[in-house]
């Protein structure tokens, strides 16, 4: 590797101290330059999808409950161990919930319980101010979580075909998902719209495109 | 009588001078944060204006904490030091023509003896709080403020040859109420000198060494807090002012000014502080810290011989022309 030193300074430049001078010129120079401060609660951040906010659950618009199974796999990926589900068998084999709640003030907010959901049943919302003076407010219990994605809903206008990019990382097929995550996303999410490298991976016009050829393409 | 005016006077200096550094801490943080692209204090009054109020009350307010392995007396005297040394030497400075609490024949003399009595202040409020990040703070304030005094006398030295006096008044007389007259143009080199000497002896950036934040916690003032902690701060910013004013009256002519103002007369003086104080919080927002042995080695082997120089060419100036 190569050093590259900066030419030594002359006597003159040495008496005039033009690298402090050069430094007072920006200076001066940004103080009438606009501020890029937001004006944090007056003005909002921009939110981006995916953005890993506050928990919810997602209500089913069949049942008007939760989509949760019962499943315990996000209780199991989660690394802060802040999920806590107890379930009862019901009369034909499946798990009813008793219990699904969430402590927030331990979550590291990584999403995995988002992504690993087989129903899509828990979400993060873009939202994330809810702090509180008292932290039973923080720590979601099932009444609470619902609540939360009924007021995301209504607070920033998606209805239920709001999906959440990590229930549905962008450019997995859709053989790969479970089935209640087979839902209708926009185009540059789909397999088609994502650019591998610089060339926007087509598919094969005749032929659907299969597990194996994404594989290697 | 006469004395009721003179304190109606006092009091009204001293108002005018508190209020001023009130606003100087206001504008400190709004001409650096919009130098850093930020905006600064915006939330308290229209643009952040009323912020210095409020930071005045909560600091009133705020308890005040005395370390308990702390020299007490020591403690408590050590911020009122610094202040009432810092506003006794606002008496001498020239504000316009006439506008002078004390017209006295050592005013500049009289200034360095109380900036350096503010430093026993810093001083003792290193030792007295009894914690190392406030003696080192101490240490070196002590040995900084020792280094700087000398060339700042020294450069000052050239003015009073020129001027023939130590009057702060006479010394602007003497610079005539030309601009080409003032001493800013023979004296040069002292003013590069004072310019320096100015910046170290009021702990700013790049020689805030005694409070350097990211080494000593706040220097010598780490272990004060509410009222006491202000005094020091109020102590820093009035020493600016002072050292501000000195330099206009000893090098940009004081008071005179292209032309002149009706009705108030300071106008081209304050007009000069201001200047000076921008430039002070500008270095602020532009330049990092300075290593402590390149403080001495600036104070002691760059500074001192250039103000020796000055002297010399004056003399050799003043001996050939006359
Ligand atoms: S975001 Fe991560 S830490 Fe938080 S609940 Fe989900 S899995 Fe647990
Ligand atoms: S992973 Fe989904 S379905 Fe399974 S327990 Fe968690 S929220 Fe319920």
């Amino acid at each position: 590797m190569k050093v590259q030193y900066k030419a030594k300074r002359n006597l003159l430049q040495t008496i005039l101290q033009v690298e402090i001078l050069q430094g007072l010129a920006l200076t001066l120079r940004k103080l009438f330059s606009r501020p890029i401060t937001r004006q944090y609660p007056d003005e909002k951040p921009p939110m981006y999808a995916g953005f890993r906010g506050q928990h919810a659950l997602v209500r089913d618009p069949l049942t008007n409950a939760s989509k949760c199974i019962g499943c315990m796999r996000c209780a199991t990926v989660c690394p802060s161990r802040c999920i806590h589900i107890k379930t009862h068998p019901g009369d034909s084999g499946q798990r009813l919930i008793d219990q699904y709640a969430i402590d927030v003030l331990r979550c590291v907010f990584c999403g995995y319980c988002v992504e690993v959901c087989p129903v899509g049943a828990i979400t993060m919302t873009e939202v994330f101010e809810y702090a509180s003076y008292d932290r039973e407010a923080i720590y979601f219990d099932q009444e609470i979580l619902l609540a939360n994605w009924d007021r995301f809903l209504e607070q920033t206008g998606y209805d239920d075909t709001y999906v959440n990019p990590f229930w549905r990382p962008r450019g997995t097929l859709e053989s790969r998902l479970a089935a209640a995550m087979r839902r209708d996303v926009p185009a540059d999410w789909t397999i088609e719209g994502q650019f591998v490298g610089t060339k926007v991976r087509q598919p094969p016009a005749s032929k659907p495109i299969t597990d194996t050829e994404a594989a290697h393409a | 009588m006469q004395i009721l005016i003179l304190l109606l006077q006092i009091a009204m200096v001293m108002a005018i001078v508190l209020l001023h550094v009130a606003y100087l801490t206001y504008f400190e943080r709004k001409i650096i944060g919009h130098m850093q692209v930020r905006m600064g204090p915006m939330r308290v009054g229209w643009h952040g204006l009323l912020q210095p109020i409020a930071d005045g009350i909560k600091s009133f307010f705020k308890e005040d904490i005395i370390p308990q392995q702390a020299d007490k007396p020591l403690f408590l005297a050590a911020p009122i030091i610094c202040l009432v040394t810092m506003l006794a030497a606002l008496a001498v400075l020239p504000f316009a023509e006439g506008w002078v609490l004390a017209d006295i024949n050592i005013g500049l003399l009289f200034i360095f003896a109380m900036s350096s009595l503010a430093s026993y202040g810093i001083i003792l409020a290193g030792w007295a709080s009894n914690s190392k990040y406030t003696f080192l703070g101490g240490m070196r304030s002590m040995a900084q403020v020792i280094s700087y005094e000398i060339p700042m006398g020294l450069s000052l030295v050239g003015v009073m040859m020129l001027s023939g006096s130590l009057n702060l008044s006479e010394i602007v007389a003497a610079q005539g109420t030309s601009i080409f007259s003032i001493y800013l143009f023979p004296q040069i080199i002292g003013f590069f000198v004072f310019f320096i000497a100015m910046l170290a002896e009021t702990n700013r950036v790049p020689f805030d060494l005694p409070e350097a934040e990211t080494e000593l916690v706040s220097g010598y003032i780490t272990e004060y807090s509410g009222m006491r902690y202000a005094m020091f701060f109020m102590a820093e910013y009035i020493g600016m002012m002072i050292l501000a004013s000195i330099g206009t009256v000893c090098f940009l002519g004081g008071w005179n000014g292209p032309f002149v103002i009706p009705f108030f007369p300071p106008f081209w003086f304050i007009l000069k502080v201001y200047g000076f104080l921008f430039v002070f919080i500008w270095i602020r927002a532009t330049l990092p810290r300075y290593r402590y042995d390149q403080l001495m080695a600036i104070g002691w082997k760059l500074l001192i011989p250039l103000a020796l120089l000055n002297i010399f060419l004056t003399g050799l100036f003043k001996a050939l022309v006359h």
